[in-house]
């Protein structure tokens, strides 16, 4: 298990929104550049993330967020700068093979599969993996974080509401044992009670899998209190970034992006 | 049509037969009436049952009719050859009519014998109602094939039907068995395709052909037998798939059909146009397939014959063909079966539903593609081999654009996914016309209809498909406080209709309690 030894050093995760654990870099981008078409959706973006850390990019409707995650999982392959993934240049490899590196991405709209049973869902999370014990304590461990699922084990993944897909979506992403997962606009059309628990999650994987997570999303007032560090993106570039907490009084990111 | 009545006829038996009981389980429609332990006991047993044997009669009746109706064309109906008229023959009504009521009634009885009402009632009481979107109890006989003892005397009664086949009929119900046995085959074949994997395949014939040619070709250039040829059929099939597949398998949807529809019209082309395979004048006199080199028509044939245990006319070889085609036919269902309920089989149907979702999966989009599109051909491949052994002479007509959306049609007709559902839509598409000929003119024309009813009425196909269910049981005696855990290493892997099977079923687990895994429903 190459994932053994990531959960035994850096135990230090400070609580939500204090100062970032030191540790090394999981995740490093630079003069990240990635087109549609013509399109310029990222003028050369660059940010880190280190081991255990929870970052946040924030920002309004198309500047370039998700594209950001989908040229980091190859997606949307960049057309120049590096994306540095454990100290080894992860542009343009294919998705499936992140996977297998412990890097998971739960795409945006959750995209479960409906006509799969939630076990099955789930399942096809561990796709890769072949420790059968493994799936198992994975799987008692997240039908412990989300009983929900549970109950709802025999029922086709596209039945449940949107916030138990949500929680289906995370799910699976967690069925693979990431060592980075990303998460994509994960509070995307829910109620505000379920983001709530949803983010307490986060956080709760965070500490207990040591889950280095990378959140995208446009709630930026509990992104900030779920996140260590956050970036703010405006039309394709990081305009501004910090701790949550100094981005959290920073007058204009209030006005912006946290309602005054 | 038989069986549309027993969906309906219960109704009428509770309110003729107690009015004072009042709808015991008005939830569950089919509990009241037929329930042997049902509420007219109390009143008066012997009225109860007089008014239940009233409705069994008056449902078989209602079934008779109706049978005799549909199938008065197909049965009083038949060409004269001789004259160019039609003879009808009225006297076999009757006689139809008689059959069908007593079909019933034993079809009725043998239902309340393996007590299928009552099960089904009970699983509703236990389970409580299914939540919204559940597999609940699938509301039709179907259910009755997910019953164990049922299934299996439903198998082995097959097995011995069609094993028994040549013994007892004519040549010509043997070679149309043949036929319909290889549209099985390659309806199996391309339900990996289509059916499981989702990628609209136009250009099956194609893989069908090769396989077809590679035994012609191999038999009439180097005199190799069938029986070294049918491995290769199967793997030049497969290696094409391959070849196909890599170049276009990243193209999806109408895309993927369009290029299918043209690499098969390709190698028809090739086919009729390049010097080796003889052009449009075909391959003639294919070596039929041998038994360890016995001469069957020669001196097997008169001891059988000499014994009345093949008809006269029969020819042995296509005997031997029926075998062996039935052999691949049952290898093809235990393969597709478990490719379906694999870990590839579950990434195949997770890719048909959401590419994106299943790369962050990890799952390799082409690589497993591709696996369902080769695999797929390799039956195609096998199916004809037989098939050139079969009628010993092949020519690029009988690979046209029609057989792929025969096989198509087999597949959507029979039910997506589903193995049952493929051999009855072959059954039907291929063994229908046999009946009809007299119809022939109009046989496209029928077919569209059915296609366009089926499609309106029943998208799902005739039998739908299904799935195992794997159920999540927590452990009862926790061993790390409140946190659930699975029982046992397989507790994961719960064969079909699980929890029926050892009988501790899952309390706090809605939905896959109890019930066997009902047929999915449309998507």
């Amino acid at each position: 298990m190459p994932d053994e030894d990531i959960r035994a050093e850096g135990a230090g995760a400070g609580a939500a929104g204090g100062d970032a654990p030191a540790g090394d870099r999981v995740l490093e981008l630079s003069g990240v550049r990635t087109f549609y078409g013509n399109i310029e959706a990222l003028k050369g973006v660059s940010f880190h993330i280190d081991r255990q850390e929870i970052i946040a990019i924030l920002g309004a409707n198309g500047a370039g967020k998700t594209t950001c995650l989908n040229s980091i999982v190859g997606l949307t392959p960049p057309r120049s700068g590096r994306v540095v993934y454990e100290g080894s240049d992860i542009r343009g490899r294919s998705t499936d093979s992140l996977v297998k590196a412990g890097l998971v991405m739960v795409p945006e709209g959750r995209r479960i599969f409906p006509a799969l049973t939630v076990m099955e869902n789930l399942r096809m999370g561990a796709y890769l993996r072949r420790d059968r014990q493994g799936i198992r304590d994975d799987l008692d461990y997240i039908l412990s974080i989300f009983p929900i699922l549970a109950a709802r084990a025999g029922q086709d993944g596209g039945t449940l509401s949107g916030g138990e897909q949500q929680m289906l979506a995370i799910s699976r992403g967690l069925m693979g044992r990431p060592r980075m997962l990303l998460l994509d606009e994960p509070s995307l059309g829910l109620a505000p009670i379920v983001i709530r628990s949803i983010f307490d999650t986060i956080r709760k994987i965070n500490l207990e899998q040591k889950t280095t997570i990378l959140l995208v999303e446009q709630n930026a007032n509990l992104a900030l209190q779920v996140a260590h560090r956050a970036y703010i993106m405006t039309t394709g570039i990081i305009t501004l970034s910090g701790t949550a907490r100094e981005l959290m009084s920073d007058e204009s990111v209030k006005k912006a992006y946290l309602g005054g | 049509m038989t069986t549309v009545q027993t969906e309906t006829a219960p109704p009428p038996a509770s309110g003729s037969g107690g009015p004072s009981s009042g709808g015991p389980g008005g939830g569950v429609p089919e509990s009241p009436g037929p329930d042997p332990a049902g509420a007219p006991e109390g009143r008066g047993g012997a009225a109860g049952h007089l008014a239940r044997a009233l409705a069994e009669f008056r449902a078989a009746l209602l079934s008779a009719a109706w049978f005799s109706v549909l199938a008065l064309p197909l049965v009083c109906f038949r060409v004269n050859a001789v004259s160019g008229g039609i003879d009808y023959l009225w006297a076999r009504l009757p006689r139809l009519a008689a059959l069908a009521f007593c079909a019933t009634l034993a079809w009725r009885f043998l239902l309340r014998r393996l007590g299928f009402s009552r099960v089904r009632s009970a699983v509703a009481e236990t389970a409580g109602p299914p939540p919204e979107g559940a597999r609940g109890p699938g509301g039709s006989w179907l259910t009755l094939l997910d019953r164990a003892p049922a299934k299996r005397l439903l198998l082995a009664g097959a097995a011995l039907l069609l094993l028994s086949v040549p013994f007892w009929t004519t040549p010509y119900v043997v070679t149309i068995l043949i036929t319909a046995l290889i549209y099985i085959t390659l309806g199996l074949g391309l339900n990996i395709v289509v059916g499981v994997a989702g990628l609209l395949n136009l250009g099956y014939a194609a893989f069908f052909a090769v396989g077809a040619y590679t035994f012609a070709l191999l038999n009439q250039n180097f005199g190799m037998g069938f029986w070294i040829c049918l491995p290769l059929g199967a793997l030049s099939a497969t290696l094409l798939g391959l070849l196909l597949g890599l170049p276009i398998l990243r193209l999806s949807g109408d895309y993927l059909a369009i290029v299918t529809l043209g690499f098969a019209e390709i190698i028809r082309l090739v086919l009729v146009n390049v010097g080796f395979t003889n052009g449009p004048r075909g391959i003639r006199n294919i070596q039929p397939p041998t038994l360890f080199g016995a001469d069957l028509n020669g001196a097997v044939k008169p001891l059988l014959v000499g014994h009345g245990l093949v008809h006269k006319d029969m020819d042995l070889n296509k005997v031997l063909v029926y075998f062996i085609i039935l052999a691949i036919v049952a290898l093809t269902v235990v393969c597709v079966y478990r490719l379906e309920n694999s870990r590839l089989g579950r990434a195949w149907l997770a890719l048909r539903e959401d590419e994106v979702a299943c790369q962050a999966m990890g799952i390799n989009r082409v690589r497993t593609k591709l696996a369902a599109f080769a695999l797929g051909s390799t039956w195609a491949g096998l199916a004809g081999v037989v098939f050139a052994a079969q009628i010993s002479f092949i020519n690029p007509q009988s690979f046209t654009f029609m057989l792929s959306v025969m096989v198509l049609s087999i597949v959507v007709l029979g039910g997506m996914g589903s193995i049952p559902g493929v051999m009855i839509g072959a059954a039907v598409l291929i063994l229908l016309p046999e009946y009809l000929r007299e119809y022939s003119d109009y046989r496209m024309l029928i077919f569209g209809l059915i296609m366009v009813l089926m499609m309106v009425f029943r998208p799902q196909g005739i039998i739908p498909s299904t799935r195992r269910v794997y159920i999540y049981r927590p452990e009862e005696h926790g061993d790390g406080g409140a946190r659930p855990s699975t029982r046992n290493p397989d507790a994961l892997d719960a064969g079909p209709g699980g929890a029926g099977q050892d009988g501790q079923a899952p309390a706090g687990v809605p939905g896959t309690a109890g019930g066997p895994p009902s047929p999915r429903g449309a998507r």
